[in-house]
């Protein structure tokens, strides 16, 4: 117990002093994870709402290849991805190849099957006759598709808070995108892997977990409230 | 794509000529994945069922524990269970570190959650007076858990498919507590890893296939059990 004793109070002036390489992992972190989830999100609303609304054959195809999806590794997209953004690869004039922009891409693609496939399932599960109303009082296709995400809230923001407890957390993807690379595009997880592999700083890697732990913890509790508060008093309309 | 497609090429013969050392990535995969998937179980069922059917103080305390638990990062999971491992940590005497029984640890310390979490949700989500009608009726402690656990099947089910898929596609705790050794301790998914970022592509998608190939054999066959199962079991109990 002395030697993790000793680890610990070796890590607590790095996050209490606010060291510079640790605070600018902080920042890039968050940016992943804003500009990842922001991405998926206007690329994913759309299409949980396709799925969860739209009357079209191949409709329950897409909603299995959604769900199916997040089971895909990390890893997997890392490598698919950084195949296409090579220079030899298909998008390789794009110049992105172990790079923050890379990072980005691989965490929008890792975060979408969340976004798609838990506002799907959040609008299906609606009360049956809510959206048949609404279509038969005339609204239209926007009305229709505002009007469900607000009565689906929580279950969009739960694909809201897996979408962001995936661009915090996972390293496969942006290890293999962004080739890990100090000061630039790490973000906390994949630091903490650098530091015990490459390094054995323990002090710093137990630093950065801190860290990174404090962040998921202020970000889901965040989130969380807004859910329940969002949830509660909707429920609450809807019955009166 | 001509990237792509010509590393798809070349992976193609090493998948269909049985590559030895990517038969032994594959038999360690599937190892851990089976010996981290029942671990859990074994440790985490009963836990659920504590928190699902117990009515002790704190039983709320441990459900919330074990939902937060979810969103620890692997890559942190493995670094507190390395500082524990090192020669000079607590459990320094069983020398752990770098070898594939800290692998097969760190895989069934990250399923764990999914089995306490969603086990324990599924029972709670049972009918509200099925259990209590077996308490009335004289259910012993065991009749009582082997009810909960038969009736909350699918739930089961769905945590076991979680926490496969887990075992199968994470790669943060392994590396950091193996080491990721090439030919030793690596799963299909941090093989994928290692060999992306060692610029063999065609390797890297061949083991990726493999791996795709795996999850879907391993989640299909646990999936097609869970619809199996509930079907038959609903249909039962609305006939009675």
């Amino acid at each position: 117990m002395a030697f993790l004793w000793h680890q610990l109070r070796s890590a607590i002036p790095l996050v209490a002093g606010g060291n510079a390489y640790i605070l600018a992992l902080t920042w890039v972190t968050i940016r992943v994870a804003a500009l990842s989830t922001a991405a998926a999100l206007v690329i994913g609303l759309p299409i949980g709402l396709t799925i969860g609304l739209g009357r079209f054959r191949g409709r329950r195809a897409l909603h299995i290849l959604a769900n199916a999806s997040l089971a895909l590794p990390p890893v997997i997209v890392g490598l698919a991805v950084l195949l296409l953004v090579l220079p030899q690869g298909a998008l390789g004039s794009w110049h992105i190849a172990y790079t923050l922009k890379a990072v980005y891409v691989a965490q929008t693609i890792l975060a979408l099957p969340y976004i798609v496939a838990l506002t799907a399932a959040a609008i299906q599960g609606l009360p049956p006759g809510l959206l048949a109303q609404a279509r038969l009082l005339g609204a239209g296709r926007r009305q229709l598709s505002l009007l469900a995400l607000r009565e689906a809230k929580i279950g969009v923001i739960a694909g809201i808070i897996a979408a962001l407890g995936a661009a915090l957390s996972e390293v496969g993807a942006v290890v293999i995108v962004g080739g890990n690379v100090q000061n630039y595009d790490q973000t906390l997880a994949s630091a903490v892997l650098q530091q015990v592999n490459d390094y054995t700083n323990y002090p710093y890697a137990l630093g950065i977990s801190l860290v990174l732990l404090a962040l998921i913890l202020l970000l889901m509790a965040i989130l969380t409230v807004l859910q329940q508060r969002a949830g509660g008093l909707h429920l609450r309309f809807r019955t009166a | 794509m001509q990237l792509l497609w010509n590393e798809l090429r070349l992976a193609v013969p090493l998948i269909v000529h049985g590559n030895p050392y990517l038969l032994s990535v594959i038999w360690f995969t599937i190892q851990v994945a089976a010996i981290a998937t029942v671990l859990a179980a074994v440790i985490g069922v009963p836990i659920a069922l504590a928190i699902g059917l117990g009515r002790f103080r704190g039983r709320r305390v441990l459900q919330i524990l074990a939902n937060a638990s979810l969103a620890l990062p692997p890559v942190v999971v493995g670094f507190f269970l390395f500082l524990v491992f090192v020669p000079q940590g607590p459990l320094g005497s069983l020398h752990l570190p770098v070898t594939k029984k800290a692998v097969f640890i760190a895989q069934t310390v990250l399923a764990l959650p999914y089995i306490v979490a969603l086990t324990a949700a599924a029972i709670q989500g049972l009918p509200a007076g099925l259990l209590a009608q077996a308490r009335l009726l004289g259910a012993g402690r065991v009749q009582l858990c082997t009810l909960a656990l038969r009736e909350a099947r699918i739930g089961v089910l769905a945590a076991v498919i979680a926490a496969l898929g887990t075992t199968l596609s994470e790669v943060g705790a392994i590396v950091i507590v193996g080491g990721n050794v090439y030919g030793y301790d690596q799963t299909l998914a941090s093989a994928t890893l290692f060999e992306a970022n060692a610029a063999h592509y065609a390797d890297a998608v061949a083991i990726a296939i493999v791996l795709i190939g795996l999850i879907l054999i391993l989640m299909g066959g646990v999936s097609l059990l869970q619809q199996h199962d509930g079907g038959i079991r609903l249909r039962f109990r609305s006939a009675t």
